[in-house]
């Protein structure tokens, strides 16, 4: 996967699942202010990456420090290079 | 008339749910299917034996304990009297192979003695093992007014490890494994997938204490009915919820009922099953990600369960259970076998104001598909369900009496109950014995949810078990009223 599928890859699974306007979506918008989500979407946000994505993203400390659609792809992509090192 | 808080379902977490939030003034309607409140709670009758069906026996109860505490809390625990399992072995467990026999002990201290004594080669693994259930219940928020409550503690149970996984880190020994994870009967979940810290909750407060309610969970049921009344909580039986109504702004404005009534309530609390809340909120009220995480939540298993009234007493089975198993494979395949072949777990029933078991109560885990071909509603099932009901209950009678000899030519009623049963009596979809699973892997909901006035309890949200429907009721009301002012109203109890 390139980075720009991944990133596609989320912007549409967010927007499906959130109900938010793709073409609205840039590195720059807000998870919580421009899109709306709250704490209690965090776990809802967790499991579209995980499903997805098919990996496990629960345990990242990272995740708590997303504020922007562009933290989630670096988050996303990183992890996935991550992945593929481990292989 | 209008209420500060509808709450859906008389169970045990609607219960608590009301009675706190009664206790601090509000004033609160609860809403029930069923003809009375906590029909799981009350179990039934049959030739003059009761048979409890929603609570066996229980830890946490004795004096100074969480739910002696919790109960004391919700003005119920005076009105109760609950006893001692037999201390020297309140679950007695037997395995045919290989030939092994264990009584559970109450406390730890005593346990860890006992399981040294069949296990003396397992000395680490057996300090370990208790030494991290202990530290497990000291963390539990609530349970230790305590402990910590975070996002993380929370988590935690999501993460794992699972018991399974601590076990084997712990030992090879399949017998001790299968004889430690024996209690996932308790929550309906095999050892492979519960968390370790859920496990070590409930397991760890039985390893404190074992105790049972004189006239069984039908005498909780009227304590609570009885405080209910005292605090003026308006309870409707018979009285199905069929929608949770949201205003313009989409806030809660009451519950609508089966026969067209609306409940006006600024803040209605679903005790339902998280899959039944789907059919009660509008569609757009959630976003798709959350209908589909409620939506597709494992259940527990579900069971074969027989009643059986017997000639002559039964005071082996005062104050103490039996697990049985085939093998020590058994206990990780819950459902997994056909029934009479699988695990096996045997409690008391009493005839009314008597001290000695007059019958018993067996229930053997079984898959919802077993019977599922004869799904129909409630009172209406279609032919061929009679026969598969009865060689259900000939294989588990078998079984029974071929573990417990004793028992045998003593029955002299049995009845049986499937898992289309459970799933009319428990309002599980797929008759789930305790609800939804508490898993590794699987986010199970939280209180609060994006609609303004819903909020959730119930089995699904805490625990399972008369403990922790209890418990998930104060977690509930923990989340509305603040959870510090929660824990310091129970401090005041202690």
């Amino acid at each position: 996967m390139t980075d720009q599928e991944i990133v596609a890859k989320i912007n549409s699974s967010l927007a499906e699942e959130f109900e938010y306007d793709l073409a609205a979506m840039t590195p720059e918008t807000t998870l919580f202010e421009d899109m709306g989500l709250d704490s209690l979407d965090v776990v809802d946000l967790v499991i579209v990456l995980e499903t997805a994505f098919s990996m496990k993203v629960r345990e990242e400390e990272a995740i708590r420090k997303i504020r922007t659609l562009g933290d989630i792809h670096d988050f996303v992509i990183a992890k996935k290079r991550q992945l593929e090192g481990d292989r | 008339m209008s209420y500060d808080y509808a709450v859906i379902g008389a169970g045990v977490s609607g219960i608590t749910c009301a009675l706190t939030l009664a206790r601090s003034g509000y004033k609160v309607a609860l809403v029930e299917r069923a003809p009375r409140t906590a029909p799981l709670l009350r179990g039934f009758s049959r030739h003059g034996v009761h048979f409890d069906t929603g609570f066996h026996y229980t830890g946490g109860l004795g004096p100074g304990e969480p739910l002696e505490l919790f109960l004391r809390y919700l003005g119920v625990a005076d009105r109760i009297e609950s006893f001692s399992f037999d201390e020297k072995g309140f679950d007695l467990f037997r395995c045919d192979d290989p030939a092994f026999e264990f009584g559970f002990p109450v406390g730890f201290a005593n346990l860890r003695e006992q399981l040294l004594g069949s296990f003396p080669g397992e000395r680490q693994a057996i300090d370990q093992y208790l030494d991290q259930v202990g530290a497990a219940c000291r963390a539990m928020p609530y349970l230790n007014l305590d402990a910590e409550l975070s996002q993380e503690s929370l988590l935690q149970r999501v993460i794992g490890p699972s018991l399974r996984e601590v076990l084997d880190r712990l030992t090879g020994n399949e017998l001790l494994k299968s004889l430690l994870s024996v209690h996932s009967l308790l929550y309906g979940v095999s050892s492979r997938e519960v968390p370790f810290a859920l496990h070590a909750a409930i397991a760890g407060s039985y390893y404190q204490s074992v105790r049972g309610i004189r006239g069984g969970g039908l005498s909780l049921a009227r304590a609570f009915d009885a405080r209910l009344a005292e605090l003026g909580v308006q309870v409707l039986c018979s009285r199905e919820a069929t929608a949770i109504e949201l205003g313009t702004g989409g806030a809660v404005t009451g519950v609508r009922l089966a026969d067209g009534e609306l409940i006006p309530c600024s803040t209605a609390i679903a005790t339902v099953h998280p899959q039944l809340l789907l059919d009660l909120v509008p569609e757009g009220a959630f976003r798709p990600v959350y209908r589909k995480r409620l939506a597709s939540l494992e259940e527990t298993v579900s069971a074969v369960l027989c009643f059986a009234t017997c000639d002559a007493p039964l005071p082996a089975l005062s104050g103490s259970n039996r697990f049985y198993v085939p093998d020590a494979g058994a206990v990780n395949e819950l459902g997994g076998r056909p029934v009479g072949q699988g695990a096996l777990y045997l409690s008391a029933a009493y005839r009314n104001g008597d001290p000695v078991p007059a019958g018993f109560i067996g229930i053997c885990p079984a898959l919802f598909s077993d019977a599922a071909a004869w799904q129909s509603r409630r009172g209406e099932r279609p032919s061929g369900y009679a026969g598969y009901k009865e060689e259900a209950l000939e294989r588990l009678t078998a079984q029974i009496t071929r573990a417990y000899p004793e028992l045998s030519g003593r029955i002299s009623s049995i009845e049986a109950s499937t898992p289309l049963t459970v799933r009319d009596y428990c309002a599980t979809p797929l008759g789930g014995l305790y609800g939804v699973k508490h898993m590794v892997g699987q986010y199970n909901p939280q209180p609060a949810t994006r609609v303004p006035g819903l909020f959730l309890s119930g089995q699904a949200v805490a625990s399972p078990g008369v403990m922790g429907a209890v418990l998930s009721g104060l977690v509930t009301c923990g989340t509305l009223l603040g959870h510090d002012r929660i824990r310091k109203e129970l401090k005041e109890c202690c």
